[in-house]
């Protein structure tokens, strides 16, 4: 569906909206390429779908590519990452090779249309080589990390370093996910769409069909965690907390996840999960395809407490998801949830399963506090985390480094 | 007298390559050395960058001592710094330092945070754009700032100090063109501003125009 900023009147001020299109008129024209690894699943992909057409509707020639990969491409890249995000890993020689060769396939595609860009932003690793098989390039290159990289496993960092070195400039979500590098480091936290199905407005009966789908009891209290069946997102963590809430109260849980064609890791996760949760007709373990943004949206409405426990974790957009819909967020204390999770704010940081089971009985048992900290938590989120905000930063980011000046204060 | 020209202006933070400081010594190294633009985006800049709510102190360095290394007594002398009073960056700088050595000498201890809760060190580009929209008389002053964005507001009445005339609003400055229009300025000139978030300020500043009146 293509969106258009208007679409946000309402949601978002009229200034607000004006202002992104005064940013946009003075970059009319100027080529934008976008490059990741899948088009589906993982929040960079959700993402740019929504990028992608608002930056055409500001003014800017904008396009998404994806690269190609095959199995040993991605279960590479799915070691960088958990590499880059400390987990012991080991690449080898041939692992390597296999990064540098499908890079190069797809430059052989893409090397035309990223030579002739403005600007070029490449997320993640994944497509990182691409920089230096584009030899005859004429615009910016930025490379864009989603994820933190602030203690990676040193080899790993040691070896993807001079695919990165290169670019003009990086992006990180938060500066303590950066590590340095030899060009300017910008900080851009992610965002979220408001209209798009994950998170635009649920009548009640949708909601009713999605709890009766899954069996959901309407009297017990609802736990619901939504993310990839991934180590760090830690969901055993989740059922242990759930456990420890149980002894006391009755309470019910859902972990639902979707998949994501490079993460090759996910079926071992999901078999942990299913084996710990078996017998528990109170845990509902749901790997739903990753088009079920509509059921995930439901599903966090339905909830009466939002968690994401993880133990490592870039931004954390499904905490952005649960805090727009009005849910406190227990969150894990790490990376990007400790932005958007404010103790007695929005929510509740924890380490430990005993620390979420011991905030999640706190707010069972204060639900006024509970629906105050959700009020408030979709104020935070409409000023700081919706995509108008996150395009304003890559407008800027554009405005910087076509200015060629040095300055900190430039006047386009 | 010119009309005035309504700019606006977006900020995109960036690291500045300083190690991130895990105690007060740290701290103090770090800021003894850091280019100004650090030292002005933690203390300047704040009002830009999203925070919860308003908190208590309105500069970083004021918000890590309470928050990460628990030392009130530290945060209370930050946090009463007026930046804004400061035109010379080094004026400020020295300001700092002193106060950080103070409590340096004080402390038994050095106060030092927990894992996660390190000082980051970040600087910011501004960019700043023509909106189109023009003011032609003081009448139109409150209608004008009453639709304006939060950057215009930062920009005409948070960053207009540091530039010439230094010291003064962009309002007040262009009414000096306006005979008569001494009330509004002074109104302008005394907002206790460092309080109020941009939203707030906007309406403070359309309320105290239009109590004052346009002549």
């Amino acid at each position: 569906m293509t969106k258009f900023l208007s679409s946000y009147e309402g949601l978002v001020s009229a200034t607000v909206l004006g202002e992104l299109r005064q940013l946009g008129n003075r970059l009319a024209g100027k080529r934008v390429v976008h490059v990741n690894s899948t088009r589906e699943g993982g929040g960079v992909a959700e993402i740019l779908d929504w990028m992608i057409p608002l930056m055409r509707d500001v003014g800017l020639d904008t396009r998404w590519e994806v690269i190609a990969g095959n199995s040993d491409f991605y279960t590479v890249t799915k070691k960088f990452h958990n590499g880059l995000q400390g987990f012991p890993v080991s690449v080898s020689r041939r692992e390597w090779q296999t990064y540098r060769e499908v890079n190069e396939e797809n430059a052989v595609r893409l090397r035309p249309i990223l030579e002739e860009a403005d600007f070029v932003v490449i997320h993640d690793p994944q497509p990182a080589a691409l920089l230096g098989l584009c030899p005859d390039r004429k615009g910016k290159w930025i490379w864009r990390g989603h994820i933190d990289v602030s203690r990676p496993m040193h080899s790993v960092w040691r070896g993807l370093r001079p695919f990165v070195s290169g670019y003009d400039a990086s992006i990180f979500s938060m500066c303590q996910f950066a590590q340095p590098l030899p060009h300017p480091q910008f900080l851009i936290p992610p965002s979220i769409d408001p209209l798009s199905p994950k998170n635009i407005d649920l009548d009640p009966e949708e909601l009713a069909a999605v709890r009766h789908r899954y069996n959901l009891d309407p009297d017990k209290p609802l736990l619901v965690q939504v993310s990839r069946f991934d180590r760090f997102k830690d969901p055993l963590g989740v059922l242990a907390a759930y456990r420890l809430v149980r002894k006391v109260q009755p309470v019910q849980l859902v972990l639902a996840g979707g998949g994501a064609t490079d993460d090759p890791e996910g079926q071992e996760v999901l078999d942990e999960v299913l084996e710990a949760a078996a017998g528990d007709p109170d845990i509902h373990v749901l790997l739903l395809p990753s088009d079920a943004h509509r059921t995930i949206n439901a599903l966090q409405r339905l909830a009466d407490i939002v968690v994401q426990k993880s133990t490592r974790e870039g931004f954390g957009l499904t905490v952005t998801e649960g805090l727009w819909k009005g849910k406190p967020v227990i969150g894990g204390d790490t990376g990007g949830i400790r932005l958007q999770v404010v103790n007695y704010h929005t929510g509740f940081l924890v380490n430990s399963a005993e620390g979420a089971a011991h905030r999640i009985r706190f707010l069972l048992h204060h639900e006024a506090l509970r629906n105050k900290m959700g009020g408030r938590a979709r104020e935070y989120v409409r000023e700081h985390f919706l995509l108008t905000r996150q395009l304003r930063e890559y407008l800027t980011l554009f405005h910087i480094l076509n200015s060629r000046q040095e300055a900190s204060t430039i006047y386009v | 007298m010119g009309d005035f020209i309504v700019q606006d202006c977006t900020l995109l933070t960036k690291t500045s390559g300083l190690t991130a400081a895990i105690n007060l010594r740290e701290l103090r190294d770090r800021v003894a050395v850091c280019r100004q633009d650090v030292l002005y985006h933690h203390f300047w800049e704040t009002p830009l960058v999203p925070s919860f709510d308003n908190p208590d102190y309105r500069n970083d360095f004021a918000v890590w001592a309470l928050l990460h290394l628990g030392d009130r007594v530290l945060a209370e002398r930050l946090g009463i710094i007026d930046s804004y009073t400061f035109t010379d960056m080094e004026k400020l700088r020295e300001q700092v330092l002193e106060i950080f050595d103070e409590r340096l000498n004080e402390v038994h201890v050095v106060p030092s945070c927990q894992p996660g809760g390190e000082f980051f060190f970040t600087e910011a580009v501004t960019v700043v754009f023509d909106t189109g929209k023009r003011i032609a008389s003081p009448k139109e002053l409150p209608g004008a700032i009453g639709t304006m964005t939060n950057g215009s507001i930062y920009y005409h009445f948070f960053e207009a100090r540091r530039r010439e005339p230094v010291g003064i609003d962009d309002f007040s400055t262009w009414l000096i063109d306006f005979p008569g229009q001494e009330v509004w300025r002074h109104a302008l000139q005394t907002v206790d501003f460092v309080f109020f978030t941009l939203t707030e300020l906007r309406g403070e500043l359309v309320r105290i125009l239009e109590k004052g009146g346009a002549s």
